[in-house]
C-alpha cells in the first residue's frame, strides 16, 4: 500500500463529501475525483464506501488535531495549553465550512461517527493531555487516568457546546479553565 | 420549539426543550392526561423494542390497548406529536425523580451525589433511549451535540437549579446545575469510563475531586478575585466546608 495513493484517495473523498454531501458521495465519485480505478479504491478500503466514510472523518479530525497540536506547542503550563486549546478548537469547530454544512443537512449519518463510534477522539485527546498533567503537575491524591478521562469528555463537551460559557471572551476561557477544568486538578 | 421542530428528519420534535409549561402538563391526572399517558407509555415499549422508524400510530394504538382514532383525537399531529410528548413527559419524570433524590441530599456534595446518580442510571436503563443510541443514534444525537446541546444545557441547567438554592446563590446555582448536566451527559454518552456515575462511591468521588473545588473556585471569581476570610480554613477543609450543610445559605 502506498501512502500517497491512500492521502489522495481521502483528499478527493473529502472533495467528494464537500461538493455532494456524506449520503450522495458513491466509490465512483472517490475514484474518478483520485484519477484511480475502483478496484484501487476498494484494495485501499475493502469495506467500500461505509469505510472510506469512517476513514475521512478520521482523517480529518487528525489534520484539525495536528493543527492543534501546531497551536499549543509552545504553550508555556497546563492553563495556557487548555486556554488556547479551546479557543482554537471552537473556532476551527465553528468555522468549519464542510462540517457545518453537513450537521445541517445530514447530521443522522455525521454525528454517530463524531460521537457515539468516535472513542478514538476520545482517547486521543485523553492521552495528548496526560503528559502535560504529569509535566506541570497534579495535586496530591489527583490519579492521571481519571483526571485525563475527565479532562477529555470535559474539553470536547466545552469546544462543540460552550452553554453558558462565551469562549470568545479571554477572560471567561481562562476562568473556565481555572473553575470547571483545572481547579481539582491543580 | 424553534429549530428542532422545524427539523425534517425523523427523531424527537422539540426535544427537551418544551419549556417548563409542557413539563408538568402530564401530572394532571384527568382522563384525557391518563389517556395521553397511556398512549405516551406505549410508544416507550414501542421505541425500546423497534425504534422510531418502525413504530406505527397503529403499533402504539395496540400497545397501549386503545385505538387508532383515540390516539389520533389526543395526538391529532398523529406520531410527531406523540413523539414530542414523550420528550416531555420523560423530561418531567426524570426531573420528577431527581427532585425526590436530591431533595433528600443535607449539604452540596450529597446533593451533586445524588443527582448525578439518579440521572446517571436512568439514562442507562432507560429502554428507548439505549435502544435509539444503540441502533438509530441519528434520530437522538442532533439533540444532545453542537448547538442543541447549548439549548438543552439552557433548560436543563435552569430546570436544576432550584435543587442547588439551598447553598448556592442563584447565578452560581444555574452555573453548577448546568456543569452538572454536562457532566452527566459527557459521563453517559462517550466511550465507556472508569468513572461509573451511577456508582454512588464513583460519583461521588468524582464531585470531591473536581466538582466542588471548581464550583469553589467559581464563588471565589465572583467574590472579587481573592478568597474570602471564611474559605481561608487549612487545606483539607477549605473546598468543602463552605459548602456543606453547617454553612448553608439562608
Amino acid at each position: 500500500m502506498n501512502p500517497e495513493v491512500r492521502e489522495r484517495l481521502l483528499q478527493a473523498t473529502y472533495d467528494c463529501v464537500a461538493r455532494w454531501g456524506l449520503a450522495k458521495t458513491t466509490v465512483e465519485d472517490a475514484a474518478r475525483q483520485a484519477g484511480v480505478s475502483r478496484a484501487t479504491v476498494y484494495r485501499y478500503f475493502p469495506g467500500g464506501r461505509d469505510e472510506l466514510i469512517s476513514a475521512v472523518v478520521g482523517w480529518e479530525f487528525a489534520r484539525f488535531f495536528l493543527r492543534l497540536y501546531e497551536e499549543v506547542s509552545d504553550a508555556e503550563g497546563l492553563e495556557e495549553v487548555m486556554e488556547r486549546g479551546i479557543v482554537f478548537a471552537h473556532h476551527a469547530l465553528v468555522e468549519h465550512e464542510v462540517l457545518q454544512r453537513i450537521l445541517v443537512t445530514e447530521p443522522e449519518i455525521l454525528l454517530p461517527r463524531l460521537t457515539t463510534e468516535a472513542e478514538g477522539t476520545h482517547t486521543l485527546v485523553a492521552a495528548f493531555l496526560a503528559p502535560y498533567l504529569v509535566r506541570h503537575g497534579m495535586a496530591e491524591g489527583t490519579d492521571l487516568d481519571i483526571a485525563a478521562d475527565f479532562l477529555a469528555r470535559m474539553v470536547l463537551s466545552y469546544i462543540s457546546s460552550p452553554g453558558r460559557w462565551d469562549l470568545d471572551d479571554p477572560e471567561q476561557v481562562a476562568l473556565l479553565v481555572r473553575s470547571e477544568l483545572l481547579a481539582g486538578i491543580r | 420549539m424553534g429549530a428542532a421542530a422545524a427539523r425534517s428528519e425523523p427523531g424527537f420534535p422539540g426535544a427537551l426543550t418544551g419549556g417548563r409549561e409542557g413539563v408538568v402538563r402530564h401530572l394532571g391526572a384527568d382522563d384525557r392526561s391518563s389517556t395521553r399517558v397511556r398512549i405516551v407509555d406505549g410508544a416507550l415499549r414501542c421505541l425500546a423494542r423497534s425504534g422510531i422508524a418502525k413504530t406505527t400510530v397503529d403499533d402504539i394504538a395496540r400497545e397501549a390497548g386503545l385505538s387508532r382514532a383515540t390516539v389520533y383525537r389526543t395526538f391529532p399531529r398523529g406520531r410527531e406529536g406523540i413523539l414530542a410528548a414523550v420528550v416531555e413527559t420523560e423530561v418531567a419524570r426524570l426531573f420528577s425523580a431527581l427532585a425526590v433524590a436530591m431533595g433528600e441530599a443535607t449539604d452540596l456534595e450529597d446533593v451533586l451525589v445524588a443527582g448525578m446518580v439518579e440521572a446517571a442510571r436512568r439514562m442507562r436503563s432507560h429502554g428507548a433511549l439505549v435502544y435509539l443510541l444503540e441502533h438509530e443514534p441519528g434520530t437522538v444525537l442532533p439533540y444532545l451535540t453542537f448547538a442543541e446541546l447549548d439549548r438543552v444545557l439552557l433548560v436543563a441547567g435552569d430546570l436544576a437549579a432550584p435543587f442547588f438554592a439551598r447553598w448556592l446563590e442563584p447565578a452560581e446555582a444555574s452555573r453548577a446545575a448546568e456543569w452538572a448536566v454536562r457532566i452527566v451527559l459527557a459521563y453517559c454518552s462517550g466511550p465507556p469510563a472508569g468513572t461509573d456515575l451511577g456508582d454512588p462511591d464513583d460519583a461521588r468521588a468524582l464531585v470531591r475531586a473536581f466538582v466542588l473545588p471548581g464550583i469553589l473556585a467559581l464563588r471565589v471569581d465572583a467574590a472579587g478575585g481573592s478568597p474570602e476570610p471564611d474559605h481561608q480554613a487549612d487545606d483539607s477543609t477549605r473546598h468543602r466546608r463552605p459548602l456543606t450543610k453547617g454553612a448553608a445559605r439562608p
